[in-house]
């Protein structure tokens, strides 16, 4: 596992290009191996690897993926490389060292999925908000001075109070042996903490994960950072950044604390159905079709929440599997909003009149992207959001009302269509070239395929573990 | 053994006094004297030496680590003096009192008796007023002489009254004999210790930058000579922090007294205010001084949580982590004062206008800035993160009640800190100069910044063996 998180140093050069399209798409190939070598079925932690880093202070170099990390770690890779090769397209200004960065995010992002240890997990998280700081501020659009000082703020701020949890866990566990920050040692202490510090630690994390998430109330920075992004790197912000607090989330809000999440559950899940029914109506107003795909991000993100403090294998499982899905069909829209503004030249939905005679194939594309994020069955949305809601009925027959966030979804889609594709035409026919055309079907190949198939995935990777811990976690159920 | 550290260093110093040839001669010897006595001290600190003058002097790794520090900040201070001085008349004196004034900061460090801490205390800030004051025509800089000299003095007097106390109240002005004596203390002799401390936390704390005693900070480090600034920012300030380090955990340690809750709320005023009134500042020195005075805060956490303690050991966890963000902090801090020194000479206006656009303008400067800042913010894998790491869970480790939440308080802060770095950064590389002409960086600067920022690194991607060296620093004192 160490291979393809130090696989890249930083390169500047005038083929800056090519190395970054080259890096991303080795890594994506050596994730595809760890994919193929997977053992599937077993539940503990693979492709492990650990070196002494700053022992003296606990800190060690410990990496290795689980059924819960391992569909993160292929998305990961997938989408930075399509990421990437969208990038040649959109992105002309000061070249090497967007590259430089980009290469810099995906060592983090690839960091953040697989660290085993708490403080190396932390240093990684931080290493994918400083390139996304930049992205934002140089490359970005007119307001993207605000947007990346909001974002860098907003975010810093919660893993300030994160760090916050990671360090009491270190000492309050200290007592019961050498303290440490190593994830498996604390998976076994951190469970016999009294409740109050159970408590204490879990909201500071949750604070740290819910920005990132983000959950209503903490989500203003996400529109304006969505918005402002390049096209590219709004890819890896939804797709990849906001998947870094979901699986927090779950790695440690969820499976350290016992005693808390059968405390706060209730509350946790209550902010998650705000949340989703929050996003779903706010992007029904929202002119531009970036910005109402960044606000389905808050609205579909509100389900992987809710399905992790259902505190059942269903939800849980499903949630790890939203994320894999939601992740494809938010990068394949902001994908292709890029390249419908940069053919169209507006992003406003009432102005892109008559998409369908203007580029057909786009059109076409646009349509079966909406549908996967509408989770139309067929789509691996439909399956997570689907098992989210059954999860969650099985524990309170309330929270029958996600329904309502799952039909405001399709209503904002379907009218943004009508608005975008079914009116008459204005202006000449302007489509896209194959290249781009390809990288937004190459989003859709995984969706249509797990979303018919899902089981080497969820039924094989994500569920065996998360039935395990789940099990190990709460012995008598929950 | 450190006396022959010492003695190089005041040689160059009395050579430059003589020898009046401009930028030459001088500044190369003074420049030779803090090498030599920099790798004399690294080669020296692996040996140890006995206690020298009766005990007076205590050369043990916590002197070395501090001479170390001292020394690499009065060395970035040096080179870069070489631009910032140039054509100024007073180049050799310049050097000289700089040498001297180091010279004080390791006698402190090193002192193991109130009256010696009181002449290294003295060795140090005699000749910084000089230096804030060495540009004579530039009211400014006088001005600032002016304020600095006049809470300094106050200070000193206010130290020599708190030894003068302690003295009484044990007969003694060796810290360990103090120590063995205050562990037996009277209830009637217990309030002139009592008040002792408090002379000796504000006596310290002018120097320290600590609430409420940090007013003439941003005024001096303003006026003075930017390269100045840089030292009594980073030197005299660790200096400061050193007598305390010493004073507070060797000889106060045994008192039934509750000092360490003292330094917490002192701490958590340090922070906020100077993480608050950083972002008001209009001037990119006072914004320094601003975030200087916060970072002294965090340091503050390591004096009122110095120990862990759980059912098997006490170990200094907070205190190596505060020695490591001395450390930190005069690295990176340093190399922000030469990047403002390396702006200020070049561009007129010393406010924050001067640095939108600086990423086209001075590339290498404004590239270093930000990693400075982002070490500051302690971003991780950079050097600042892991001792403020440290020291937070000290926080939370120690026997304190309150330790969890000044861990939050600190953690709150440091979040809210990352607001005026970004804010700069964002000044640097998003907005658009008017005029976006290349302003020439001189090596001076830049080597100095580079020198920095690859510490910064290797500390911040290896922190292993700093980790261990501050933690046997920490046993030692």
């Amino acid at each position: 596992m160490a291979a393809p998180t130090f696989l890249f140093g930083k390169k500047r050069t005038n083929v800056a290009k090519l190395l970054g399209v080259g890096t991303t798409a080795t890594v994506f190939a050596l994730s595809v191996i760890i994919v193929v070598l997977f053992q599937y079925g077993s539940t503990g932690f693979q492709f492990t690897d650990t070196a002494s880093w700053a022992s003296s202070f606990g800190l060690n170099y410990v990496v290795g993926i689980d059924g819960i990390s391992l569909p993160l770690l292929i998305i990961a890779t997938f989408l930075c490389l399509l990421a990437a090769l969208g990038s040649r397209d959109m992105i002309s200004l000061r070249e090497p060292e967007y590259y430089a960065l980009f290469l810099l995010f995906e060592t983090g992002i690839i960091g953040v999925f697989t660290s085993l240890n708490l403080i190396l997990f932390y240093v990684f998280w931080e290493v994918v908000l400083i390139p996304m700081f930049f992205f934002i501020g140089i490359w970005g659009g007119p307001r993207r001075k605000y947007a990346s000082l909001k974002f860098l703020i907003f975010t810093y701020a919660g893993s300030a109070i994160m760090l916050f949890g990671f360090v009491a866990l270190y000492a309050w566990t200290g007592s019961t042996g050498s303290p440490s920050f190593d994830y498996t040692t604390l998976i076994t202490r951190a469970a016999s903490l009294t409740l109050p510090l159970q408590v204490a630690a879990s909201l500071a994390t949750f604070v740290g994960f819910a920005v990132k998430l983000p959950i209503f109330p903490l989500h203003t920075w996400l529109p304006d950072a969505h918005v402002e992004a390049p096209a590219p790197v709004s890819v890896l912000l939804a797709g990849l950044l906001l998947k870094m607090g979901g699986y927090g989330l779950i790695r440690y809000n969820l499976l350290l604390f016992p005693a808390a999440d059968k405390l706060l559950w209730p509350a946790f899940t209550a902010i998650g159905l705000i949340t989703m029914v929050y996003g779903a109506s706010v992007a029904f107003v929202a002119q531009d079709l970036k910005r109402m795909i960044a606000l389905t991000s808050v609205n579909h993100m509100g389900y992987v929440l809710l399905g992790t403090f259902t505190l059942t294998s269903v939800g849980v499982s499903a949630a790890v599997f939203q994320m894999f899905a939601h992740g494809l069909a938010v990068g394949m829209l902001f994908l292709m909003s890029g390249y419908i503004h940069e053919h169209a030249g507006t992003r406003n939905i009432n102005e892109l009149k008559g998409l369908r005679g203007k580029m057909p194939t786009t059109t076409v594309l646009l349509i079966l992207g909406s549908m996967a994020a509408m989770a139309v069955p067929g789509f691996a949305n439909f399956i997570s959001e689907y098992q989210v809601i059954q999860g969650a009925l099985s524990v309170a027959y309330l929270y029958g009302l996600a329904i309502l966030a799952a039909a405001l979804t399709v209503g904002y889609f379907l009218w943004m269509l009508r608005r975008v594709v079914m009116t008459p035409p204005a202006g000449p026919k302007n489509e896209l070239r194959t290249g781009p055309l390809l990288i937004l079907t190459a989003f859709l190949v995984p969706l249509l395929v797990f979303g018919v198939y899902p089981s080497p995935l969820l039924g094989s990777a994500i569920k065996p573990t998360v039935d395990h811990v789940l099990s190990v976690l709460f012995p008598g159920g929950r | 053994m450190s006396l022959a550290v010492f003695g190089l260093l005041v040689t160059p110093a009395g050579l430059i006094r003589r020898g009046k040839s401009g930028i030459g001669v001088g500044a190369y010897a003074g420049l030779a004297g803090i090498v030599i006595a920099l790798v004399s001290t690294i080669w020296l600190g692996f040996n140890g030496g006995p206690p020298i003058l009766f005990g007076g002097f205590q050369i043990d790794l916590f002197t070395y680590f501090f001479a170390g520090v001292l020394l690499l900040v009065s060395l970035f201070v040096a080179i870069s003096s070489f631009d910032f001085m140039k054509g100024d008349p007073n180049t050799a004196p310049y050097f000289g009192l700089l040498l001297l004034s180091t010279l004080g900061m390791i006698v402190l460090a090193a002192s193991m008796d109130l009256i010696l801490l009181y002449v290294g205390w003295e060795l140090m800030s005699v000749p910084t007023y000089a230096l804030t004051a060495i540009r004579k025509k530039d009211p400014n800089s006088n001005e600032a002489a002016m304020k600095f000299f006049v809470l300094s003095a106050l200070s000193s007097a206010l130290i020599v009254y708190a030894i003068s106390l302690t003295f009484g109240v044990t007969g003694s002005t060796n810290l360990q004999t103090i120590a063995g004596s205050l562990a037996t203390i009277t209830p009637d002799t217990r309030s002139f210790a009592l008040i002792a401390i408090v002379l000796f936390v504000a006596g310290f704390g002018v120097k320290m930058a600590v609430v409420p005693f940090h007013m003439w900070i941003p005024d001096a480090f303003e006026g003075a000579p930017t390269t100045v600034s840089a030292l009594l920012a980073s030197g005299a300030k660790m200096a400061g922090f050193a007598a305390a380090f010493r004073v507070f955990i060797v000889g106060f340690s045994t008192i039934n007294v509750d000092w360490y809750s003292t330094f917490a709320i002192v701490a958590i005023a340090t922070m906020t205010l100077g993480n608050v009134a950083a972002l008001m500042q209009k001037s990119f020195t006072r914004l320094l001084a601003y975030s200087s005075i916060a970072q002294a805060g965090y340091v503050l956490i390591a004096l009122a949580t110095p120990f862990t303690v759980t059912t098997v050991t006490r170990e200094p966890l907070g205190l190596a982590g505060g020695l490591f963000h001395v450390l930190n902090y005069s690295i990176v801090k340093t190399g922000a004062f030469v990047a403002a020194a390396a702006v200020a000479t070049r561009l007129p206006v010393n406010t924050l206008d001067s640095f939108t656009g600086l990423g086209r303008r001075m590339p290498q400067t404004a590239f270093n800035i930000t990693i400075f800042f982002l070490a500051l913010a302690g971003v991780p894998p950079l050097n600042g993160f892991f001792s403020k790491v440290m020291i937070f869970t000290g926080a939370v480790y120690s026997p304190f009640s309150w330790g969890g939440y000044l861990a939050v308080a600190a953690l709150i802060n440091s979040g809210f800190s990352m607001s005026y770095y970004g804010w700069i950064i964002k000044r640097m590389y998003f907005d658009d100069p008017g005029d976006s002409s290349k302003i020439p960086e001189p090596k001076a600067y830049t080597s100095v910044m580079w020198i920095a920022t690859a510490l910064v690194f290797i500390i911040g991607i290896y922190p292993d063996p700093w980790i261990r060296l501050v933690l046997s620093v920490a046993g030692s004192l």
